[in-house]
């Protein structure tokens, strides 16, 4: 290929909005809202993976826990015909995300996977990112963490440990991500399979309410999820473009 | 070298500053963008990731035996997932038992043999080493067991399975003592007497959630702690849209919403302990809308003729027109299942209720019937259900300790000082028991008082085994494996007490030198027990193969056919709840919950629960008291206020959060925090409602009739502010949750534009 052709392929390529859909992987989750129980696994997963901080009560507090998924719940009605709606909100890697165009360092950006995507060690702590996100799955690390001996002997080696003045949240699990790719290449396959690769909050659903996968195989089984006649996406109107898509609960009359 | 003018080498420098300068940019708007942004994200070529060794085990966090994987690098253990081969969990776990790492790498963890240098009441221990430990419990075993006085030895344990309850059973016996005892609070002994009492059943049936079209869950919180939380999700979520064009509806009635309640299409309050009324009201409906045609109908009509339906309403509250259409879609909808336990259970007519609720079971056959109740095989190596003890049982013991007749009392890993009411007057009691040993990893509210500590191994360094109960419809067990070398100086349980025999000159009955040794000749006779043909080659192959997966299971069904034990019929009817305390005095009844996060109060010293915002309320770091909010409001009431909630019993204090979801005479309370001790994140933290109950029963088990205590509610005037996650409760229009109505007949999804989008997220199909 001549130069010119690279420059003018790459070019293309790159410039485009959302080029990251021409690459091999779109990654995408679906949750179920009408299996989701509100059980909270997910959170307690996410925490043991990602060696999220135990901030302690006086943090917690003031704000300033860390939970890159947390499980939201709405009320709706008064006693006696009262209904109580779990949601789980993680960041929503957004493909049009207000947090990315903020950023004044670029600490947070876009993969080629379709992944948003914190750099930590980039990143200056402005916060601007947390006031953006409209779905308030950004945090920021206001202290240095710090685990009672022998607790940090469970921390994941793959994942770092954040330090104060630093932005986080969700990664999909990049580390299991890119395990998972390494494996395919060990294998010889380029493409990783459907179901190789699921973040610690979809492992660990126990109503089997989390789907994860590529959205860009027709086959995969969160695209095939993403075609269900109950799926929407939370706060569809702000046009942010979320990877997460949510299936409505069913509500059963009678 | 030729002369270079200067004219030409400015010439020169200027042309090759040009290239430089040209081929640079060049070069940069070839190069990718990304690379320009992500320099330090994109590992190097040659960095790869280290390689995890997961072990097999089994989760020993409650009692429902889940199977799990434990990821470990470089001798840590750094994740637990559920293990996919066991049938249980397959793959999936709660956040409690995700959350043993913590148990492993508590940081209050007991590092080795202590004794007692303080009268008891003071924490002053000194360390031991474990020959002086062991020797000194040795000696007093063997003096007992010599004077014939074995049966003054207790072992009181929480409930274990598997062959380290066989071991328990055998070294009471050579001892010469009765005194064996499993203790769990929420240990479910009124179902296991309703079973008995309407099938002759001794173990726990199956229920089957993945294939059920309609589930009544009568005060049980199946997807929150009752017996088998996580393969209940597991089957909850397979029938709610697992099947196509099924899906599996469910009800939950029960004073107080639990996790269960909100995840339900239809919550329904029925007056606390009126549950089992409203079944046989049900029951009733069924019998005289003829859709129960068995040959003892004249029976069932006789038996139920007080529980008609404006009869039934009365008593429970619930509306007629509710329960004839609760009862017609049970009959209608193939399968049906109804369970009971949880809040319903722990009322003074407990058994009665799940009688009745087996009642609804059989009346529109859902026995034996996949998608509804299917029955166990007898478990492969399980303890029996006897040696569970009750409340009863446990003031039995408490009456013994203080008539001089326990010389010795052998904690395992249970807590009865946090989960027995003080009305018990348990914890005094245990002070007159001369030698107390504990064999607990942690310094708990009953470790505290005992004279000698021998601290055990948590599970995730233990050799061990677990039959699932409730099975999973075949036989099946696993065994546990330590996943990690020991941190500290600790033993095995099973290795302390292989140990204490050999001391005793037991060793002829208990021969094994190690839990390891036992484990392996328990499952040799299973191995040998498997016909010639399925049978791996050797025992070895067998043993290795099954610590690789994980689990071991056998491929048989069970006969489905059952009889209705003698006289069911006529037994059958719910008296009314008693309550202790005036209603005058007390005008409302307590409901002490299970939390998902600390079960019975083991999971307080683990900071991961303890940060984990509570599923309904999302408090965190507390306990709380749920108020109706119109209740709330006739107190003059906010959340944060502190009140006292006084029963005839004692009182303790919290915060109000005002629970949108219970009924207006009914408050309830999280179990599990509270702790006077047990470590740095449990320690004085809330409170603990099973204080002030009343020691009520259950006639028939003597189980502790925990939800039949009233209390009344006394302002302090004081307030906190109640540490949660998020702000309003409410929607307040954003539609984050939405809903869906499979009747209407657009099916566009999302609730606004999908034009705006650039990828369409639906298909529009009409």
């Amino acid at each position: 290929m001549s130069i010119f052709e690279r420059f003018t392929e790459g070019w293309k390529k790159y410039r485009k909005p959302g080029y990251y859909r021409e690459f091999d992987y779109h990654w995408a989750m679906t949750i179920d809202l009408d299996k989701c129980t509100g059980c909270e696994a997910c959170v307690t997963a996410c925490k043991a993976e990602n060696n999220l901080p135990i901030v302690g009560e006086e943090e917690f507090a003031k704000g300033r826990e860390v939970q890159w998924i947390r499980i939201e719940r709405y009320w709706e009605g008064e006693y006696p015909n009262v209904k109580l709606g779990f949601i789980p909100m993680l960041c929503q890697h957004c493909d049009a995300a207000p947090c990315e165009t903020v950023c004044p360092v670029s600490a947070t950006y876009h993969n080629q996977d379709g992944l948003n995507t914190q750099i930590y060690n980039r990143c200056i702590g402005t916060r601007s990112c947390a006031v953006y996100c409209p779905f308030e799955v950004r945090y920021f690390n206001f202290n240095d963490h710090h685990w009672d001996s022998p607790l940090d002997q469970q921390l994941n080696p793959d994942v770092t440990v954040r330090e104060k003045g630093v932005m986080e949240k969700c990664t999909f699990c990049i580390q299991r991500i890119r395990q998972a790719k390494d494996d395919a290449k060990d294998d010889g396959r380029r493409r990783v399979r459907d179901g190789e690769v699921q973040p610690a909050c979809v492992q660990s659903c126990p109503s089997n309410a989390l789907v994860f996968g590529d959205r860009k195989d027709p086959d995969s089984q969160v695209a095939k999820s993403m075609k269900d006649p109950r799926a929407y996406r939370v706060l569809e109107e702000l046009n942010t473009d979320p990877s997460v898509v949510y299936l409505k609960k069913v509500d059963a009359k009678g | 070298m030729p002369k270079i003018e200067r004219r030409e080498f400015l010439k020169l420098v200027g042309a090759g500053s040009v290239g430089v300068g040209a081929g640079f940019m060049l070069r940069e708007t070839i190069k990718h963008p990304p690379e320009y942004l992500i320099p330090h994200v994109v590992a190097p070529e040659d960095f790869s990731t280290g390689i995890a060794t997961w072990y097999n085990t089994v989760c020993s966090m409650c009692s429902a035996g889940c199977g799990i994987s434990v990821r470990t690098r470089e001798g840590r253990a750094k994740k637990i997932e559920g293990n996919p081969n066991h049938p249980v969990s397959q793959g999936k776990l709660c956040g409690l038992g995700q959350s043993g790492l913590q148990v492993l790498y508590n940081p209050d963890r007991l590092t080795g043999p202590l004794q007692r240098m303080s009268a008891r009441g003071g924490e002053t221990f000194e360390q031991i080493t474990w020959n002086e430990g062991l020797s000194r419990v040795a000696d007093r075993l063997d003096l007992l067991r010599a004077a014939g006085r074995g049966n003054r030895i207790c072992l009181l344990s929480q409930g274990v399975g598997g062959h380290l309850a066989q071991l328990f059973e055998l070294f009471m016996a050579e001892l010469g003592s009765e005194r064996l005892l499993h203790y769990d609070y929420d240990h479910p002994h009124t179902l296991y007497a309703a079973n008995r009492q309407f099938f002759g059943e001794e173990h726990l049936p199956y229920y089957d959630l993945k294939n059920t079209r309609y589930l009544l869950s009568f005060g049980a919180d199946y997807l929150g702690n009752w017996i088998s939380p996580v393969h209940h999700s597991l089957g909850f979520g397979h029938s709610r849209q697992g099947r196509p064009d099924i899906r599996g509806r469910f009800v939950q009635i029960e004073p107080r919403m639990s996790m269960s309640g909100a995840a339900a299409d239809e919550w329904i309050a029925a007056k606390p302990g009126t549950e089992g009324v409203l079944a046989l009201g049900l029951a009733h409906h069924l019998i005289t809308q003829g859709y129960y045609q068995g040959a003892d109908l004249d029976a069932w009509r006789q038996a139920l003729r007080d529980y008609t339906t404006t009869q039934v309403a009365e008593q429970t509250g619930v509306a007629t027109t509710t329960i004839t259409r609760l009862a017609n879609t049970f009959a209608r909808s193939q399968s049906s299942l109804a369970i009971g336990g949880g809040i319903a259970a722990n009322h003074s007519n407990g058994v009665d209720t799940l009688v009745a609720v087996n009642a609804l079971n059989y009346l529109v056959g859902n026995l034996g019937k996949e998608g509804g109740l299917l029955f166990n095989p007898e478990p492969a190596g399980s303890v029996s259900h006897p040696r569970q003890a009750s409340f009863r049982t446990m003031l039995k013991l408490a009456k013994d300790a203080r008539e001089g007749n326990i010389e010795v009392l052998i904690l395992n890993g249970t807590n009865p000082a946090f989960t027995m009411p003080a009305a018990a007057g348990f914890t005094e009691a245990l002070s007159e028991i001369p030698l107390i040993v504990s064999l607990s990893s942690f310094m708990d509210e009953t470790t505290a008082l005992a004279d000698i500590i021998l601290p055990s191994h948590t599970y995730l360094e233990s050799w061990g085994d677990d039959f699932p109960e409730p099975g999973v419809g075949f036989p099946t067990g696993a065994v546990s494996q330590p996943v990690v070398s020991p941190l500290y100086n600790t033993r095995a349980t099973g290795d302390i007490i292989l140990t204490l025999a050999q001391h005793s000159g037991l060793s002829d009955a208990i021969p094994w030198n190690s839990m390891e040794d036992c484990l392996k000749d328990g499952w040799r006779e299973i191995y040998e027990r498997a016909d010639e043909e399925t049978r791996t080659e050797s025992f070895e192959v067998f043993w290795r193969s099954m610590l690789k997966a994980g689990v071991w299971g056998e491929k048989s069904q069970r006969d489905q056919t059952f009889t209705l034990a003698e006289g069911v019929i006529d037994n059958i009817g719910v008296a009314p709840p008693e309550f202790s305390g005036s209603p005058d005095d007390y005008p409302f009844v307590l409901h002490p919950y299970i939390s998902n996060s600390f079960h019975d109060g083991r999971g307080a010293n683990l900071p991961w629960m303890q940060e984990l915002p509570d599923t309904m309320t999302s408090v965190v770091y507390g306990s709380w008291v749920e108020l109706n909010p119109v209740t709330a409001e006739g107190l003059g009431l906010k959340e944060g206020d502190l009140v006292d909630i006084e029963s005839p019993h004692g009182r303790v204090r919290a915060p109000v959060y005002v629970y949108p979801a219970i009924m207006p005479d009914v408050v309830a309370m999280p179990i599990g925090q509270g702790h006077s001790t047990y470590g740095r994140y449990a320690k004085d933290r809330g409170v603990n409602p099973i204080e002030i109950l009343s020691a009520q029963m259950e006639p028939h088990t003597g189980s502790l009739a925990s939800s039949a205590t009233r209390v009344k509610i006394v302002a302090t005037g004081k307030r906190v502010e109640l540490i949660k996650t998020g702000g309003t409760s409410r929607d307040l229009g954003r539609e984050i949750v939405q809903r869906f109505d499979p009747t209407a007949q657009s099916k566009t999804g999302g609730a606004h534009s999908t034009q705006l989008n650039s990828i369409p997220i639906t298909t529009v199909t009409t």
